[in-house]
């Protein structure tokens, strides 16, 4: 395959694959992300050590705010359920050969649908929540199709495609939340809070939407590997061409797959609508697609790993806040430690430092199914 | 596959990092706006802090909360809006009128930077939890965060920096101002200074009363000045009001072709926009001048630098510290308290502005704070 062909993003290869014997590549799978994970917070923790702070007094501050208390565990669960689900959206892309890099426009479209199916109706609960979650994922698939149409059908590439429609969509979703959708009669650009019979509620202290969010891991993983559409999914993943000869629609697939990741997307933004905000302010949604990409790249494109991936993500986050007010360390350090794990997954530094005698007996670690 | 793995990663590390650093704005290490405030602020005089505080300047380093619930120990926690203390804005001024209390007071202060708005609550919990005396909250876009955590920890004072109260809540005070005194001030600059007679503006809408209260000011200002001079106020429509820079740079740009000469730019990033124009006019500084708002906005938008005359000016940084204070003395007012208004130092445009102007505005902006000049306001926004 041709090195500069952006759809041939091979990682859905390293995964535990099942055509393959031999137990390297799993454990590969695994140690890669976490000694990257190692890695990156040695690193990070030099950086707090030369701002006076003792690093380990650190990261436990960090930690024990996230995981030693109730409030602390219901807030990274709150903080891991969008990521779980746009790690997945973009999970999902990778397997298939496509960068989404617009999940944080689709996660915006999504969120503003719930937002307004949530708000513009009074139904009953049973009702109402899957109604307002199925609206906001029918959005982020919508959104997702355009870039999808353009890569399967007229070949444009979908990085460029998603990176751009990410543009339009927080210029959309800011008109929308300023004019037709805005509450009235207040200067906030936002929409009116969500009717209470669409809301997500809490199981003890395990939020509801925490739970879609496993289930939903827990799908994708079972549908990538046991049925037909993912089979197809992997195979047009792997080799477009070859999947084209073994009669698999390949443009029909990869526009399935950009609305299925689109979907997941907007699902993402539905369940922080109706389970955390309870209304769409665009403020409220910054980042959240983009550490998408964060947590696929350190799954690997594993959709079960992209549950401790984000956890990762939503421990740092939700512990940066009191790192600060132990420490004074700014809260952004947990944004440098998640930029260096993320370059040191995608980056082959570590594969190479661990790899390097292996590599050397196996002749092909990873690149197995593509063929470089 | 290494290399092709490279590129992607790299493309997606790229992506991350300019995302962050977009959200955290650009923060330089530059002194505050309220350099050129701190210095005519009252000396802390009547009281003295204890003999054993005073020997060095309170700090992080020389105490800590580890015991806040003690009646002795006074500690006071800001929390700032999505930015950082150093952001040349509300969050800045916020904190250094923080700290000046906490200086005053003996007390000790820290901060904590909100990234993101859905930890409103659980930044001031922080606080809450190691029992902290006073609570500073930055902006009105924390005003219900503030209300719901007031009533959570009732022993706690807070103060919502910006944050206008409708019903008075007894341990929230609310830092609002006279948005019209500081509009009348840069007002009768402005009629000073026109050589055509005509001056204009781009503010956002006024059916929020601040901008209105602006805005009107503004007028009355340049009237009292000079009593020949064309004044248009012009409004954005309630929709968008503070997010529309092109509007703004249309308006503004309007006004200049139509003759006016100084344009009051008040309005978010409405406002902004009408400042960005008119820097580009050819006679930007020297026959074309810009007005900004709310802070010293020579700091917060550089490229207007050249065209900018001054800001009307909400004095936070010492509005902050007369509150702190007065929260921690136990002589807080619940509801709305107005802080001190006024106008930010001229900076490029010094050279500009005669020395009989400024020494008019300086005896101006005295009146206003004594009383004795009216701007005709609030009544005005019945207008």
């Amino acid at each position: 395959m041709s090195v500069t062909d952006p759809s041939q993003t091979d990682l859905g290869h390293t995964d535990p694959d099942p055509m393959r014997a031999g137990r390297w590549p799993r454990v590969q799978a695994v140690a890669i992300p976490v000694v990257s994970v190692l890695l990156a917070f040695a690193l990070g923790g030099i950086l707090i050590w030369l701002q006076g702070v003792n690093p380990f007094y650190a990261y436990w501050v960090l930690f024990e705010n996230a995981l030693g208390s109730s409030e602390g565990l219901l807030r990274v669960m709150q903080k891991s359920t969008p990521l779980i689900l746009t790690g997945l959206a973009v999970t999902i892309g990778l397997r298939t050969g496509l960068f989404n890099i617009g999940a944080q426009g689709q996660l915006l479209v999504g969120a503003i649908g719930a937002a307004w199916a949530g708000y513009n109706f009074q139904l009953p609960a049973l009702i109402h929540i899957p109604f307002a979650i199925a609206f906001g994922m029918l959005c982020g698939a919508a959104w997702a199709s355009i870039a999808g149409v353009l890569r399967a059908y007229r070949s444009v590439s979908e990085v460029i495609t998603t990176i751009m429609l990410n543009a339009v969509a927080i210029a959309l979703v800011d008109y929308l939340a300023s004019r037709p959708l805005k509450e009235p009669d207040q200067p906030i650009t936002r929409t009116p809070p969500v009717a209470d019979s669409a809301a997500l509620p809490d199981f003890g202290t395990v939020p509801a939407g925490f739970l879609i969010a496993l289930a939903v891991a827990i799908f994708f993983s079972w549908f990538l590997t046991r049925t037909n559409q993912g089979f197809r999914f992997n195979t047009v993943g792997m080799n477009p061409n070859a999947a084209n000869y073994a009669g698999i629609g390949v443009k029909r697939t990869i526009f399935l797959a950009m609305a299925v990741s689109g979907a997941l997307a907007g699902l993402g933004g539905a369940v922080e609508t109706l389970g955390i905000t309870g209304r769409f302010e665009p403020t409220f949604n910054a980042g959240l697609g983009f550490d998408g990409i964060t947590i696929a790249l350190l799954a690997r494109a594993n959709p079960l790993a992209t549950i401790p991936a984000a956890l990762l993500v939503g421990i740092l986050r939700s512990g940066a806040a009191t790192l600060q007010f132990e420490t004074g360390i700014e809260p952004e350090v947990v944004d440098v430690i998640l930029a260096l794990t993320l370059l040191f997954v995608a980056a082959p530094i570590v594969s190479r430092l661990l790899l390097r005698k292996k590599t050397q007996k196996r002749t092909s670690v990873d690149s197995g199914g593509g063929g470089v | 596959m290494h290399r092709k793995i490279l590129a992607v990663g790299i493309a997606a590390a790229a992506l991350f990092l300019t995302s962050c650093s977009s959200s955290t704005g650009e923060a330089a290490p530059e002194p505050a706006p309220a350099a050129s405030e701190a210095a005519p602020e009252p000396a802390p005089a009547a009281s003295e802090p204890a003999p054993a505080a005073s020997e060095e300047p309170v700090s992080a380093a020389t105490m800590d909360d580890s015991d806040c619930a003690a009646p002795a120990n006074i500690c006071v926690g800001l929390v700032t809006d999505t930015g950082k203390v150093d952001d040349k804005s509300f969050n800045q001024a916020a904190w250094e009128g923080t700290k000046l209390a906490a200086e005053e007071l003996g007390a000790f202060s820290k901060y904590i930077e909100t990234t993101d708005p859905k930890d409103y609550a659980n930044n001031i919990a922080q606080f809450a939890g190691k029992s902290y005396d006073v609570i500073v909250t930055v902006g009105f876009l924390m005003g219900e965060a503030t209300i719901a955590a007031a009533a959570e920890y009732p022993s706690v004072k807070f103060i919502g920096v910006d944050q206008f109260q409708g019903e008075p809540i007894e341990n929230l005070a609310g830092l609002v101002f006279d948005e019209s005194k500081a509009g009348y001030a840069v007002g009768y600059l402005a009629g000073l200074m026109t050589k055509t007679n005509k001056i204009g503006s781009a503010l956002g809408t006024d059916t929020v009363p601040p901008v209105k209260l602006f805005g009107e000011g503004y007028k009355a200002g340049a009237l009292a000045a000079n009593p020949d001079v064309k004044v248009t106020l012009v409004y954005h429509e309630p929709n968008n009001a503070f997010g529309d820079p092109e509007w703004g740079a249309n308006e503004a740009r309007k006004q200049l072709d139509q003759g006016a000469d100084i344009i009051f730019a008040a309005g978010g990033a409405t406002g902004n926009g009408g400042l960005i124009e008119v820097a580009k006019d050819p006679g930007a500084g020297t026959t074309v001048f810009c007005i900004g708002v709310d802070i010293d906005q020579f700091y917060t938008v550089p490229q207007a630098a050249k065209c900018l005359l001054t800001s009307a000016e909400k004095k936070l940084v010492s509005g902050t510290q007369t509150l702190v204070v007065a929260a921690a003395g136990g002589s807080m007012t619940p509801g709305n308290n107005f802080g001190p208004t006024g106008i930010a130092p001229y900076h490029d445009t010094e050279g500009a502005v005669p020395e009989d102007v400024k020494t008019k505005v300086q005896e101006v902006l005295a009146g206003l704070e004594d009383g004795t000049i009216d701007t005709g306001c609030p009544a005005c926004l019945d207008n």
